[in-house]
This record gives C-alpha cells, structure tokens and sequence, in this order.
C-alpha cells in the first residue's frame, strides 16, 4: 500500500518533470526558417554542415530549411510581400538570394538592411563584397572559370586568355560548352566575360547603375564574338539547361573544356565526379567574373534575431571556414582571417581580383540578347 | 396503409436526392471555376484591354505576332505536340493491339512495362533520357559494343528538337496505351471472327473494322495528350534546345529572366485558347457519344 503510493507519486513527478522539461525546452528553441534554392552542393552543405555547426554553438535555435530549388523563391518572396502588408508571420527568416533579383520586393521595401550594430561580424566582410547591395549581408562568393582535361589537351594549347579561348574553340569544335546565361551562372559569366572582352576589359565601366547606352553599344558586339564560336560548340551549338549537366558532359568526356564556377569544380574533384585530370585556369588576362551569394532577411521576419545571430555566426571565421572547405567556395571575409592550412590549400584559387557583373537591369536584356541572336545564330543586324 | 398516406415519404426522399448529386459536384465545380476559369477569364480580358485607357484592344496580340521569337516558339511547339502525337500512335496502336489480341504471359509483362513510365516523375525520366541518349550516355555506348562505326554515326538527340520529341512520347506512352486498349476490349469479337470467316484480311478488319469503332478513344487520346504536350515544360526545358523552345519554357523564360509579366500572360492565354480549343473538341465527342447512346 505505502510502496504502491510512492509509486504513484514518483510517476507522477515523473511526468511533471517530463512535461516540465519539455515545455522550457520548447519555450527556449526559437525557430529560423532557412530557404535556399541553390543547386544540390550548396543545399546539401546548408542542411548536413552548417545547420548543424550553427545550432551546436546556438543551443537555443532550431533552423528550419526548405528547399526552394523547384518551386523558386518567387512564392516564398510574394508570401512574405504579402505579410508585412497584413502583419502576418511571414514564415521566413533567412533567405540565400539577392534581393536586386526581385523587384518588386525591393518594391515594397521587404528587406531589412543588416548593420554591424546587429551583426558585429559584418565589419569582417571585405569591401568586393559589401559594395554590392545594402539589402542583405553576402557570405560566400565563388568566381567562373575554365575547367579542362589536361589528358585530352596538350600543356601548349591551353589558352591564357579569353581571346586565346575563343581561338581554340574554333580550332577544336565540339570540344568545349557553357551553358544557357540564364540557367546557370557558369554560362552566364562567360557571356559577360565576352560583355567585358568588348568594353576594354574593364569591370568598372559596368556599375550597379543601369545605363542603355552601354548596354546598345557593347552587347551586339559581344553577341558577335560568342556568334562567331556558335557553330563550334558542343554538337554543333547545344547549349545545356545548367552548371550540372556542362559538367556532366565534362565527366562523361564528350568535351575537353567548359566554363564552370569555381566551387562545383573543385567539389567535383574532390569527390572524384570529374576525372583526376581535371585542371582549373583563370584566364591571365582579366578573370572571368564571379559574385558574391548573399543572406537575405525580411524585416518582418517573427524572430529577427535569430536571422540576425545566424547570420553574424555564418560570417565568423568559423562559419567561413566551412565555406571554403567544404563547398571550395570564397569567403567573403579577408583570407587572412581564415587558418594558415586553409590558405595553403586553396593557394590555387585565391584570388582578390572577382569582377562583379552588376546584374539589375543588363540581366534580361543580355539573356534575352543571348537567346536571339547567339542560341539562334542569327545575325542582329539583318 | 392507402396510397396517400405513403405519397410524402418517397416525395421528401426524391426531393433530396435531386439535390444531392449537385451538392456533391458543387465543391469541385466551384473549384474549377475559382481556380482555372474565372483566373483565366480574368487574364484573357486583360490581355485584351489597355492597361491604361481600359479600352478594347490587340496591341498584345499584335506585340507577340510581331515578335519572331514568340511565334517561332508557337509554331515549334505545335509542330512538337504533333510529331511526338504521330511517333506515340505509331508506337501505341500496334501496342494496344498485340495486347488486346495477345493474351499469352508475355504480353502481360509487356503490359506492366507499357506502364511502367507512368510511374516515374517527370524529372526523374528527363534526367534517365539525358544520361541515356546524350553523346557516350548508355545508348551510344551498347552501340559502340555492337560496332564502333556505328557509335561513330550516332546522332544523340539531347539538347535537339528530337530530345522533347522523344521525352513527351515516352511520358505519354502508358496513358494512351491504357486509353486505346479500353477502346479496343469493348470490341465485340463477333465482328472480327465474323468478318474473317467471309475472307476479310488483317488490314482489312483493321482499317474497316478496328479503326471507325476506335475512332472515340483515338480523339481522347489524341486531345488530351495534345494538352499535355502542348503545355510540357519539364522535357522540353531539360531535354530541348536553347532556340527555339516551346511554349511553356518561353513563357517561364518571359516571366523570370525578361521580367515581363504582361508579355508571359498573353503567351498563357494563347497557348491556353489552343488547349480549350482541342479540350473543346475533347468534350463534344465525349458528349456526343453520350447523347446518342441516350
């Protein structure tokens, strides 16, 4: 009878302990809903590396991620457009995009613009990136380059320059491919590379501030170039629908030479997805542009500091450390910052020279410039 | 018991069971109208007011003609809906037929692997295509074993006007199989027997026979595979070439890389009108069947 009462009663404190733990803890786990629609390296790295590292030296978070890739952040953005007119939860904290992409967020004044005052780390971030936009805080960056199979390609010809490139493609048709401007950055960095060869390959000349002047006077004549190398691409002038499958055709060997960024390049070797032979070169000349990826916050974000701590915790050392190792991308803090060995073996890709394409409004005219003249092979001026 | 003491019970009775059938149908009737028709309405006369006056007008229309992209793409794709319609006949009706008339145990797995695409989405089998028919994908390969002159010759159809063709046939396969087999078990085998019996031959009973009672299942299989593929956007982006596209991809291209909602609208409704004139076709003949049979 006594025994059976103690039994009772320590089941009962028990579940009051039980219940009671339960409740701080979920009063204590605050939630950050994460998007990302990037391609399968950068959202495999969100979901398995730096969700995790965050949340074990955050205890009181729990990040939320979604995969945007299918639906496209559009949705996600119009939801959260939507919200702050009528005060809703907007269901999302961090996004991995740039604002300048979606106009009519910018519209309607979605985002909050990250301050060191909230994010201390943001005073680390080196000015190549922050001069982009003040809307959201960039935290990697990878740049565009030529990835070649050095067993199908004699050390003599490999060219160092854009000019050298255009050269050999038209000497070795068939053997080389980018992909569609619009569906991957890869192709559509080497289409503004072409922009740049034209206007004196200066990077400056291209400012945040759109002007239909340069755009008139220099997109025709980069048309020209990449029209003149369109029947020497791969199968005739096939352009695939995106990063992964140039680099699929890069692996199978049905091209010895692609435009591809930096980060999948480097991952796709590590991981042995693209043959041991493969050789990365920037052209010597001026490299081919890159960018900075960014974290975006709505400021009616429910737990704004949440976004804002992940963010800052994302831009420290540690944070950066995981970009450079794990996905080959650049940080977006001074390499200085980041471990001596970390240095030493990305030796090869560092670099302080990423041209940034200012994107906005030369983006539709350049894709759709592209896609009339180049994909069509036909001549602007007839 | 007289008979007017009965008479209200089954009058109440018929009384709610008239209007059950439209309570049920109510939700998705309500649905389709909120969802599709009225959206559709809604744009179909935007595209022909002026944005500013609100008056009547086909400057839209006039714009998207004038554009040699916009009907380059019109163009390619009905010419892309009818090809892959013509390969998926070709393919299926032979299919249908050694089914219907074949019932030994091989056709029953031929059956379940006639089917087999149906279960695999969409992505999946674009990507299994690529890897499949690109240059040195799995294709050209089991070519090269056979006789590297060969492999030499092949053309791969990845990234061409062939790659969709090839793509949409393969999507649509087990749907129009099911749809032409339906058709051809309802046939009385009487009449073939019968028509045999007088020294018809196969060609004979096929055209004169087979054909005219299949006609209603061919017109389903052929209207709503024409939707389908008309508005197809995951194979011809993936499996397509960068120019010219078809609708769909136009249009996703239009709204996100030019930014430019108004012109992607008036491609919608386009390529909409196109598809609720073949739906249109589709429901006559599903209807007219009804009405005859009484």
């Amino acid at each position: 009878m006594r025994l059976s009462k103690w039994i009772v009663r320590a089941i009962v404190l028990g579940l009051m302990l039980a219940l009671g733990v339960v409740g701080v803890h979920a009063q204590e786990k605050s939630v950050i809903n994460l998007y990302s629609s990037g391609d399968t390296n950068i959202t495999d790295w969100f979901q398995n590396v730096v969700i995790p590292a965050f949340e074990a030296e955050y205890p009181q978070y729990t990040v939320q991620f979604t995969n945007s890739r299918a639906a496209g952040d559009e949705p996600i953005i119009d939801r959260a457009i939507a919200a702050l007119t009528s005060g809703d939860d907007p269901m999302v904290e961090v996004m991995d995009i740039d604002p300048r992409g979606f106009a009519s967020s910018i519209e309607a004044g979605l985002w909050y613009e990250p301050t060191v005052e909230d994010i201390p780390n943001l005073a680390d971030v080196i000015d190549a990136a922050t001069r982009l936009t003040p809307l959201a805080a960039a935290y990697r960056g990878s740049q565009v380059l030529i990835a070649y199979n050095s067993e199908m390609i004699a050390e003599e010809d490999i060219p160092a320059t854009f000019a050298e490139l255009l050269e050999w493609i038209k000497a070795n048709p068939g053997q080389f491919v980018y992909c569609r401007p619009d569906k991957g950055g890869s192709g559509g960095n080497f289409v503004r590379r072409a922009v740049y060869e034209v206007s004196g390959k200066d990077p400056s000349v291209w400012t945040p501030e759109f002007d239909q002047s340069l755009a008139d006077k220099y997109f025709p004549e980069a048309m020209a170039l990449l029209q003149d190398i369109h029947s020497s691409i791969y199968d005739n002038g096939a352009y695939p629908a995106g990063n992964n499958p140039v680099l699929e055709l890069f692996a199978s060997g049905e091209v010895s030479m692609i435009s591809a960024w930096s980060d999948q390049a480097i991952q796709g070797i590590n991981r042995g997805f693209l043959p041991e032979t493969t050789k990365i070169l920037q052209f010597s000349d001026l490299p081919m542009p890159g960018g900075y990826t960014h974290l975006a916050i709505p400021k009616n974000a429910a737990n704004l500091k949440g976004a804002q701590d992940f963010v800052n915790w994302m831009l420290s050392p540690a944070g950066q450390s995981l970009v450079v190792e794990v996905i080959g991308g650049f940080p977006a803090i001074s390499w200085d910052m980041l471990s001596p060995e970390l240095q030493e073996r990305f030796n090869s890709v560092i670099t302080d020279n990423v041209p940034t394409w200012p994107g906005g409004d030369y983006n539709p005219l350049l894709t759709k410039a592209w896609y009339e003249t180049v994909a069509t092979n036909i001549d602007p001026n007839s | 018991m007289t008979a007017s003491q009965t008479e209200p019970a089954p009058h109440s009775k018929s009384r709610f069971s008239t209007v059950l059938p439209y309570l049920l149908v109510a939700p998705p009737i309500l649905m389709v109208f909120g969802l599709i028709f009225f959206p559709a309405l809604q744009s179909t006369l935007r595209t022909l007011t002026d944005a500013e006056t609100g008056a009547f007008s086909l400057a839209r229309y006039e714009m998207f003609f004038a554009d040699k992209t916009s009907v380059t793409s019109l163009i390619f794709t009905i010419q892309i809906a009818l090809e892959s319609l013509l390969g998926l006949f070709v393919i299926c009706f032979p299919l249908a037929l050694y089914l219907r008339f074949n019932t030994s145990r091989i056709a029953t797995g031929v059956q379940m692997i006639s089917l087999l695409p149906m279960f695999v989405p969409g992505i999946m089998s674009a990507y299994a295509l690529i890897r499949f028919v690109r240059g040195r994908g799995l294709f050209e390969t089991l070519i090269y074993q056979v006789s590297p002159l060969l492999a030499d010759a092949y053309y791969s159809p990845y990234v061409k006007p062939e790659g969709i063709v090839i793509g949409l046939i393969w999507e649509a396969i087990p749907f129009t199989v099911l749809i032409l087999l339906a058709g051809l078990r309802q046939l009385d085998n009487g009449l073939i027997e019968s028509a045999q019996d007088i020294g018809a031959n196969r060609w004979y009973i096929f055209t004169r026979i087979i054909l005219p009672l299949m006609r209603r299942s061919i017109l389903i299989a052929f209207c709503l595979n024409f939707i389908s593929m008309f508005g197809a956007y995951t194979i011809p982006y993936l499996l397509g070439p960068a120019a010219p596209q078809t609708m769909g991809v136009l249009m996703q291209r239009t709204l996100q890389d030019y930014q430019q909602p108004l012109e992607a609208e008036t491609q919608a409704v386009i390529t909409f009108l196109i598809c609720s004139l073949v739906g249109l076709v589709y429901v006559q003949s599903v209807s007219g069947e009804r009405v005859r049979k009484g």
